[in-house]
């Protein structure tokens, strides 16, 4: 008799591919053969992964189409089975699957547009950190503002891809027909997820703002983040580019290095 | 802070702001809340005697479907209903995943916990599906601790769902009835009788649903389920299979009238998880429930 860890291990394994073993002893008859039972729950097992999938990366789905994006699901799920009771996490690692994937074909930005839309889901159920305002910043001192540190809210994320992902996002949104022709070399996008009231939303950045963003998330100094900006726009406006962010409700707090 | 009167077992009646739900046991018709309800169940507040949450859809650390359920429970009883927790496995008790539950029952405060008696993962890798355990004395040994683990952790009473299966492990010595009632004897956990779960059971391993009621406890039985489930073929022969996407069969409504008969009327769940119909819709199968109870006893949402 099979003791409780190796029954569930051998189960396991016939569900997730694991053994070639037609045999299964363990399992009664009953008037079904034990393949035919075992099916039923390894389609509960593909169906359920590619449904939270598919609820994850809708746009990726409408992209490849039903069909393809299940059997994308399958093959993602034999590399990165769920380790959770919570299904909402086997997206994280779906868009360094495509990458892999699709490096070096006409697909690549697929990897790309599933990073956008994995911010989208994070931004979603990320930690509701008030947002600080604009008169925060008014108590500054203007001779401290080059020292200045930036926390970015729990659910901002900043995406650059070589690929316009934002406008593919856009044109596969529930309700729009897709018929615009996107160019796939129609230049860099540079993508802001954060949230708003009830929800998500994506904001296109441009490459002064998103090097300001980028450079702030990583604690250095708004004149560290000033000097990137202006490194890809020389006519940077930095008042302008600050007054958006707090408009946007991107920051956390604010404070100078210890 | 939400009131903690409203953690009286067997008390589900309706919340009017803060005020606590009435004493006594008021057992009525609840429904599985899922999230594309959520605006119209706060816009609207429909007569719904209490809802009932799959925990899982909640561990996010914030967002708005956690608002919702938080301005929800401001004006329903709630219970929550894990799907993930894998008592059954033999990998080690997932420890994140219960401070995640801990973290909902404290900001929460559900009337009721419950999960299944399943297994979901082994090896670190989860089968996020309800996994049949074999019936026999290990088995009971490593669910009743697991379910004392769990008890300890959120330091109160869980209930544990009976769940539908496919197949049945030769290893298995005793019927699912006995092994329930030995692990409400071994863990002193409630027992989540979901009708539909017996049902399907029955027709796909051929025994006397009768039976098991007779074999359970009235005390041990704290809620009932009812859904609906699908009938289909494997190799020429029929077998049910539990989809949560359709009404409650009448068979199983049947079933639940003779378990309202053995039992007593109880908190009862209207489950519906996929093609999820209106509001509306979940609402009339639960004042079905309803009514069902009303000879018993029972005060109707």
């Amino acid at each position: 008799m099979l003791s409780l860890p190796e029954l569930q291990a051998r189960f396991a394994a016939t569900m997730f591919g694991d053994t070639t073993e037609a045999s299964t002893p363990w399992i009664q008859v009953a008037g079904i053969a034990p393949e035919l039972r075992l099916e039923i729950y390894r389609n509960n097992l593909q169906e359920g992964f590619t449904r939270t999938l598919a609820l994850e990366f809708p746009v990726i789905q409408r992209l490849v189409g039903a069909d393809y994006f299940r059997q994308l699901a399958v093959s993602f799920l034999a590399d990165h089975p769920s380790r959770s009771g919570d299904l909402h996490h086997i997206g994280a690692p779906f868009a360094a699957f495509l990458r892999g994937q699709f490096a070096g074909t006409t697909y690549q930005y697929f990897a790309d547009v599933a990073a956008l839309e994995w911010a989208w889901q994070e931004c979603l159920v990320a930690e509701d950190d008030a947002a600080v305002d604009l008169n925060a910043l008014q108590a500054v001192p203007p001779q401290d503002y080059a020292r200045l540190q930036f926390a970015l809210r729990k659910a901002v994320h900043l995406l650059e891809s070589a690929f316009p992902i934002m406008r593919i996002w856009e044109a596969n949104q529930p309700g729009t027909s897709a018929t615009e022709i996107i160019e796939l070399d129609s230049g860099a996008e540079f993508v802001l997820v954060h949230r708003v009231a009830g929800g998500a939303r994506v904001t296109r950045l441009s490459p002064g703002e998103f090097a300001l963003l980028a450079t702030l998330a990583r604690a250095e100094p708004l004149e560290a983040a000033l000097d990137a900006a202006l490194a890809c726009e020389p006519y940077f406006d930095l008042i302008d580019a600050l007054r958006r962010s707090f408009e946007l409700g991107i920051f956390a707090r604010m404070s100078f290095p210890s | 802070m939400l009131p903690r009167s409203a953690q009286l077992v067997h008390t589900l009646s309706p919340r009017s702001g803060e005020r606590p739900p009435e004493a006594g046991p008021v057992p009525a018709a609840g429904i599985g809340l899922r999230a594309q309800h959520h605006a119209e169940i706060l816009a609207r507040r429909p007569s719904v005697a209490w809802f009932e949450a799959h925990s899982e859809n909640y561990f996010g650390a914030g967002g708005a479907h956690r608002a919702q359920l938080a301005h929800i429970r401001s004006h329903y009883p709630l219970s929550l209903h894990g799907v993930g927790l894998s008592i059954g496995s033999t990998d080690p008790l997932n420890t994140d995943h219960l401070q995640q539950l801990k973290r909902l029952v404290r900001e929460f405060e559900p009337v009721l916990i419950s999960e299944h008696l399943s297994w979901s993962s082994v090896g670190g890798r989860y089968l996020n599906d309800l996994l049949p355990l074999p019936y026999t004395e290990e088995a009971l040994r490593h669910a009743a601790a697991r379910i004392g683990d769990v008890q300890d952790a959120l330091g109160r009473q869980i209930l544990i769902e009976n769940i539908s299966s496919y197949l049945k492990f030769e290893c298995t010595e005793i019927t699912e009835w006995e092994f329930l009632t030995a692990l409400v004897r071994e863990s002193g956990c409630g027992i989540l009788l979901d009708i539909n779960n017996l049902y399907v059971n029955s027709m796909n391993h051929g025994f006397d649903a009768y039976s098991y009621l007779d074999g359970i406890s009235p005390a041990a039985v704290q809620e009932f389920h009812l859904a609906g489930h699908t009938l289909t073929q494997r190799g020429g022969q029929d077998i049910r299979i539990d989809t949560h996407s359709t009404y409650v069969a009448s068979e199983v409504w049947e079933l639940y009238r003779a378990a309202l008969q053995y039992f007593g009327p109880r908190p009862t769940l209207i489950e519906w998880d996929a093609d999820i119909p209106a509001l509306s819709v979940l609402q009339a199968e639960a004042a079905k429930a309803d009514v069902m109870m009303e000879p018993f006893g029972a005060i109707a949402a």
